[in-house]
């Protein structure tokens, strides 16, 4: 008896360390990126451009601006999409089998390798245009937005109750209004809360930008061009050997981190307030 | 009369128009898949299955190309990582549903989610700045110190402690891919009924009993496929290995040698692919990182559906 209550009280105790691990990561990475981050932020990295190697000064304005252009343009696409897909999913085509099939297809999509995609952007966008471009990037980065945009959609559409579809049916309005007007109004936090999670997760992606906008060291606005972008950069940076872009790699580190935990804990936020977990 | 049948044929407009952004999905990654095979053609034609992947060579001047120091360091890296954090997830799963006081559970439940927010090139950045050098001076000659003076296991440790090597690359797509067996695991151990764990408890089981005994087999199949998510993921993984791995083309004799990865392979190589050969040798590369993923991720989905239909 008493064994068997001291064998308990160790898993038990195991179990809080296990969690405590997961949390010692998490607060030694973002307070790491935070410390070395936080001196590198100045008014020369977001409006300077890059000085040439190995001087100092100098910013990354460059790549800052490449990198909203190609997620504005990764949003662009992937959110109507994603939308409109989840639409089908959970309305029209709700009885099917193969609307099943789709939203477990999404599913998997999720986490297929992102540098994948980046080789398939490169085969049919960036090989016969003959050069790396923004535009190539920003549909590489939409490609993995859609599946989660669609899941998203799918699951809030589905939350909002027959009830209230039905009550907009016997009033006579055709299935395409009751979509727009009734079941999205009521979808609308948690739909864009997915476009907010989808974003963030974007934000954060180098792979699928090696070797589809690539990297440019001067300032473009030009998305046919190579375009530089922070992750790029922070990769290229931190792989170079110059103290300086050591510290602007963690400067842009910072910024992406903060992005991405402010854009990922105000979605979750979003999501609890409205539906209440 | 009119009007019913102009609102009748915006409403098939709509139809269609969301029935084909959901098929887009199928053609896209038919799509992935056809043009990944179109481009390995050249290289599938030259090497051939065997040639390619049991092949250590690799040598772009020649023109020879072997995929197996590449698809060996993805499958060291991606089960160290599992090994290294399953455990940890099941522990952390057991946690946030058996033990935590309600007030605790959301927040570590975030804290574990948010790991997975955090992009892979802050984790890269990271390993090779601030891990690495912790790996390097502490944890790497500790173990061989212990572990490394046991006669055959020990050789796992061989070498000079540098910190850019196989074992910290694991430990970081260990601590990456923790949230999402953990999620999957919290889940189908939340779907166990609690009639049965109130039976256990009621014949005098203590909680560890009821976890070991109810909740576990119970859910088993959900923890699988969570496994199974998480192994995709360490497979595919790319920016964070690749900052401390060093893209060696070598068939590593120990955790402390720099390797190469086929996320490694290609984030390094595919811009320099000079040659068509060459590039057509990375997408073969790629093409097998596809298919391994993807049957992987689509396996784990089977388990996770079953799992909840029960």
């Amino acid at each position: 008896m008493k064994r068997r209550k001291i064998v308990s009280s160790i898993a038990l105790f195991i179990s809080c360390l296990t969690a405590l691990w997961g949390i010692f990561w998490l607060f030694f990475i973002i307070f790491d990126v935070l410390r070395h981050g936080i001196s590198a932020i100045n008014f020369d990295l977001f409006f300077k451009d890059p000085a040439p190697p190995g001087q100092p000064g100098g910013g990354l304005r460059n790549a800052f601006v490449g990198h909203i252009l190609i997620t504005l343009c990764a949003t662009l696409i992937g959110v109507p999409i994603g939308i409109l897909g989840g639409t089908f999913l959970a309305e029209y085509g709700r009885k099917y089998k193969i609307s099943k099939f789709i939203s477990n297809l999404a599913d998997i999509m999720v986490s297929i390798p992102a540098i994948i995609v980046g080789a398939f952007i490169y085969s049919v966008i960036v090989k016969p245009l003959g050069h790396f471009s923004g535009w190539a990037g920003g549909v590489a980065l939409g490609i993995i937005m859609i599946p989660t945009v669609l899941r998203t959609t799918e699951n809030m559409l589905s939350l909002i109750p027959w009830t209230l579809r039905e009550a907009a049916f016997a009033l006579g309005a055709p299935y395409y209004k009751v979509i727009i007007q009734i079941v999205y109004r009521g979808a609308s936090t948690g739909i864009l809360t997915g476009v907010i999670l989808a974003i963030a997760r974007v934000t954060g992606e180098a792979a699928p930008l090696l070797f589809t906008a690539f990297n440019n060291a001067f300032f473009s606005i030009n998305m046919n061009e190579p375009m530089a972008s922070l992750t790029v950069t922070i990769f290229q940076y931190a792989m170079g050997p110059y103290e300086e872009w050591h510290t602007q790699a963690w400067g842009a580190s910072f910024m992406i981190t903060v992005f991405i935990l402010f854009t990922t804990i105000l979605g979750r936020i979003l999501i609890r307030r409205r539906y209440k977990f | 009369m009119s009007k019913i049948s102009k609102s009748k044929i915006k409403d098939f407009m709509f139809l269609i128009l969301t029935a084909l952004t959901a098929f887009s999905i199928i053609l896209l990654v038919s799509g992935i898949f056809l043009v990944l095979l179109k481009e390995s053609l050249p290289a599938i034609n030259k090497f051939g299955f065997k040639g390619f992947v049991f092949s250590t060579e690799w040598d772009p001047v020649r023109e020879i190309f072997g995929a197996a120091p590449a698809l060996i360091g993805t499958l060291i890296t991606a089960s160290l990582a599992l090994l290294l954090a399953v455990p940890v997830s099941i522990g952390i799963a057991i946690f946030i549903t058996e033990i935590a006081p309600p007030f605790l559970k959301t927040p570590v439940g975030t804290a574990i989610e948010l790991l997975a927010a955090i992009p892979s090139i802050i984790y890269g950045m990271w390993g090779l700045f601030t891990l690495a050098p912790i790996m390097s001076k502490y944890i790497e000659p500790f173990f061989q110190s212990t572990i490394g003076k046991i006669p055959i296991v020990g050789k796992i440790f061989e070498g000079t402690p540098l910190g850019v090597d196989l074992f910290t690359a694991s430990v970081i797509l260990s601590i990456m891919i923790i949230p999402f067996t953990a999620s999957i695991a919290r889940d189908s151990f939340n779907l166990t009924p609690s009639v049965l764990k109130e039976s256990a408890y009621a014949i005098g089981a203590t909680k560890w009993e009821v976890v070991k005994d109810i909740v576990l087999p119970y859910s088993k199949i959900g923890v699988l496929g969570g496994v199974g998510l998480s192994l995709g993921r360490a497979l595919g993984e790319t920016m964070a290995v690749a900052f401390v791995l060093g893209n060696l083309n070598q068939i590593p004799d120990s955790l402390l040698d720099a390797a190469a990865t086929v996320t490694v392979k290609l984030a390094n190589e595919f811009t320099e692919a000079d040659k068509d050969i060459y590039l057509s040798a990375l997408y073969y590369l790629a093409l097998l990182l596809f298919v391994m993923s993807f049957a992987i991720l689509a396996l784990a989905k089977t388990f996770i559906v079953k799992a909840e239909r029960r």
